[in-house]
């Protein structure tokens, strides 16, 4: 065989391929052995919660600027990174963002990524229902290493999975929506109503706490219907929800682009949104319904998020104030940045106790009672229960109209301490939510009765009739 | 076998081939990254296998399948459902059957295979276009079924499962290293497998129907049931790499068999060649090398601007990479090696045949 110059050119390209993958393998080899906490924020950064990144990594960072003095290398964009964070002694280096795109094939590569080549010893994160039940099933596998979830609401994380080394400081979709069945049986007499839910972990949590407490006061849901995620033609599941006549009202768990394509379903179909025949969860009202989604529907009640905008006292606006001058840019009411500016915060907590030691001794230390900017009841303090899950205060909103024309969730009423388990309904060996879970059962939450009406910002003492 | 006989070409691929070997026989005894053996090198092996089934489809019997990637992830929730249990503590969604997971590793590939010789009776009269459309319509339904059947998946999919191995493999996370020699293993075997099957008269009869289906036809050989086959054949190798990617991931959903991930899994099989088996692994180790790296690399000369390569954006980087590779060396990365060693000069303005060129069946 006789080379030449074509097999030399040839030849070249192939050296180089050969140098670049040397160049990645020598870096595969180096490793650090500083006594360094290494922590790995897991959002998405792609799909239909990519706005959720900089949003997420701001909540996050906020609290290691405020707790463990973490030096933003930006104001305005929060992914920029974060330096000097450290806890005593114990430095913190944050070793990576994860990029996901709320579905679980990349959530794998993602936490591969972040907690075994970036060799993470805590994840803040995911941000979605899926990615968390996979990090779940992660963390159980992996109990050494220590999970704090970021946003993520389906249940099964902290109920049916439950792994030790995973912690939530949030409430889960069903714990978000705690009193707004109530709301609707007592403020718009509601009897009998239709639910449309999108098909996966967190459209089925989400609907099961409106269900769950519709029917915990004696409610009847007739019909639920589900949507697949991403489906753009929404007109064959409204036909299958029952006419208007036949119910008192919908409940709307359609979340992401859904949101205003089933709303507009629903309008070609059966005409204009009676907002006191309709309530839609957190899509109604947050993560970017407000331009679109929530004009549609003024004066609709809505879901809440584990948050109170424009409810004030000392405690929570001085977080605001702080949030704010870190990340002006950002909405730092929004249930993103709030549950991943808690997570990094117990964090912070956590390792001062245990002398930045991580793994179970993290574990042991993490706090199970920590004090929240919008936690009213309980002292201030959010508490977990036994499978680390918050109990933590809801807040139900309607939407108003703003002096300056705009279309916000105000606080309409405060339910204070809510657990995981809505009196009983959900436990460890039920199913976890799904579409005909759970069922429809009149029970006692242990919130039914004592929700308070929240007036011009201030929770009142006034009882919800 | 005499060294002595070999072409320049021969004993070069094949040192090549040694070396590769004892490396990654070796890498995990070694102590090398553990990183590289139990996720880069890993994942190497279980896709490089789905995308050696669809190498094997399009270079030996002219069929470019885009349904590889739905077999591989319906195999690994087959087997989900048929090995998890319910309960506190369990995965939480699935048929939860409870069945021995050895038991149910033989059921899932069976069932594959038969969805995938069910699939191929169906695709096996089309070819080309219509057969690449066929395939495609397999992917959607997968996709659909998995995402609309929330009995035995739903859109989460089912978790867990990397609990439910065999008592060879053990805990996947206890004795990582056990799943990689495993995967190794059954690499090995499917290369070998793939090697003997194309020599057998059913492989040399499969590359006449490629070549020339009409006259094949008339010498009495039955078209279909030969594509079918193949199809099935093809089926059994995504399946062996999809339980694998079971207890790799632990988790398999609708997300692993849509059209994304189906289009990995061509630029895969794309990158290292369509024509030669030894592809599919270098397709897809070249393809996780870059997904593993290039987010977090930084510095890199000319393409860093600074900060990560591309801005970290892999999709980015990737396409690129695709256009380049369709554009240069259409037979991929093999292709490129494989005119180092062509001494011909094509003619100018070269006849290049639609269909790839493939390795002599000898």
């Amino acid at each position: 065989m006789k080379l030449n110059l074509r097999n030399w050119k040839t030849a070249a390209v192939l050296v180089v391929i050969s140098a670049a993958v040397a160049m990645f393998a020598t870096g595969a080899f180096a490793s650090s052995h500083a006594k360094v906490v290494k922590v790995a924020i897991m959002t998405d950064c792609k799909g239909a919660f990519a706005f959720g990144y900089d949003v997420d990594i701001g909540g996050a960072q906020t609290a290691f600027a405020q707790f463990a003095h973490g030096v933003t290398k930006s104001h305005a964009k929060p992914s920029a990174g974060m330096t000097g964070i450290h806890v005593g002694t114990t430095p913190i280096k944050i070793v990576g963002y994860g990029c996901g795109n709320d579905t679980v094939p990349l959530a794998v590569t993602e936490t591969k990524r972040l907690m075994e080549k970036l060799n993470a010893d805590v994840m803040i994160g995911p941000l979605s229902g899926d990615e968390a039940v996979y990090v779940a099933n992660y963390a159980k596998a992996h109990p050494t290493k220590v999970f704090i979830n970021g946003t993520a609401g389906s249940q099964d994380p902290t109920m049916q999975i439950a792994p030790k080394n995973q912690f939530r400081y949030h409430g889960d979709g069903a714990q978000w929506n705690a009193g707004i069945g109530e709301l609707a049986y007592k403020k718009l007499g509601w009897r009998k109503a239709a639910i449309i839910m999108d098909d996966y972990s967190f459209g089925w949590t989400s609907a099961a706490g409106m269900i769950a407490d519709f029917c915990a006061v004696g409610g009847q849901i007739t019909k639920r219907v589900f949507p697949p995620l991403n489906t753009t033609d929404y007109a064959p599941f409204i036909r299958q929800l029952p006419p208007p006549n036949q119910v008192d009202g919908y409940f709307w768990v359609v979340g992401g682009t859904g949101t205003a394509a089933a709303l507009k379903a629903y309008e070609q179909a059966y005409g204009k949104l009676d907002p006191k025949k309709n309530i839609g969860n957190l899509f109604f009202g947050f993560l970017g319904a407000d331009k679109v989604v929530a004009p549609k529907v003024v004066g609709a009640y809505v879901g809440g998020f584990g948050n109170n905008p424009g409810v004030h006292y000392p405690k929570v606006d001085a977080y605001r104030a702080y949030a704010k001058k870190m990340y002006p840019a950002q909405n730092v009411d929004d249930g993103f940045f709030y549950n991943y500016y808690m997570a990094a915060k117990a964090l912070t907590i956590g390792l001062a106790k245990s002398g930045g030691a991580v793994g179970a001794k993290l574990d042991a230390a993490l706090p199970r009672s920590i004090d929240g900017p919008f936690q009213i009841s309980n002292g201030g303090q959010v508490t977990l229960d036994s499978r680390r899950q918050a109990i933590q205060d809801q807040y139900q909103l309607q939407l108003v109209k703003q002096p300056n024309g705009s279309i916000a969730p105000v606080v309409v009423a405060y339910v204070p301490a809510v657990d995981q388990s809505f009196g009983g309904l959900f436990k460890p060996t039920s199913p976890p939510p799904g579409r005909t879970q759970p069922p429809c059962k009149k029970v006692k939450t242990p919130w039914q009765g004592k929700i308070k009406v929240v007036t011009n910002g201030k929770v009142t003492n006034q009882i919800l009739k | 076998m005499n060294p002595s006989t070999w072409t320049l070409r021969q004993q070069v691929e094949r040192g090549i081939a040694a070396v590769a070997l004892v490396i990654v026989i070796i890498w995990p005894a070694a102590g090398w990254s553990s990183y590289w053996s139990h996720t880069i090198l890993l994942e190497t092996f279980i896709f490089g296998m789905a995308a050696a089934s669809l190498v094997f489809l399009s270079a030996y019997g002219g069929m470019v399948s885009l349904a590889q990637t739905a077999l591989f992830g319906m195999a690994g929730i087959i087997f989900g459902n048929l090995a998890t249990k319910g309960g506190p503590g369990g995965t939480s969604k699935g048929l939860h059957l409870g069945w021995d997971p050895t038991v149910a590793l033989i059921g899932a590939i069976v069932l594959t295979t038969m969805l995938g010789l069910i699939g191929g009776a169906v695709a096996a009269r089309s070819a080309g276009i219509y057969f690449l459309m066929i395939t495609l319509t397999y992917s959607v339904i997968a996709v659909y079924t998995l995402g609309q059947v929330t009995k035995i998946s739903g859109f989460s999919g089912i978790g867990g499962i990397n609990n439910y191995t065999p008592g060879w493999i053990g805990d996947v996370l206890a004795h990582p290293n056990r799943l990689y020699y495993v995967a190794l293993g059954v690499t090995l075997f499917a290369y070998v497998v793939i090697r003997y099957i194309v020599r057998t008269p059913f492989g040399i009869a499969l590359q006449g129907v490629r070549d020339e289906p009409i006259r094949a036809a008339s010498l009495g050989f039955n078209v279909p049931l030969h594509r079918t086959l193949a199809f099935g054949f093809g089926a059994f190798l995504a399946a062996l790499a999809g339980v694998l990617y079971a207890w790799f991931a632990g988790q398999v959903s609708p997300g692993d068999v849509d059209l994304p991930q189906t289009i990995n899994l061509l630029i895969m099989a794309v990158i290292g060649g369509l024509v030669r088996i030894e592809g599919a692994w270098v397709g897809a180790f070249v393809f996780f090398l870059m997904q593993n790296y290039i987010t977090s690399s930084t510095h890199v000369p000319l393409i860093g601007f600074g900060g990560t390569i591309f801005g970290g954006s892999f999709n980015t980087l990737i396409g690129i990479i695709f256009l380049a590779i369709v554009v240069v060396s259409p037979d991929g990365l093999m292709g490129l090696w494989g005119r180092l060693f062509n001494t011909r000069r094509r003619p100018k303005g070269g006849e290049r045949t639609a269909a790839p060129a493939t390795e002599p069946a000898n």
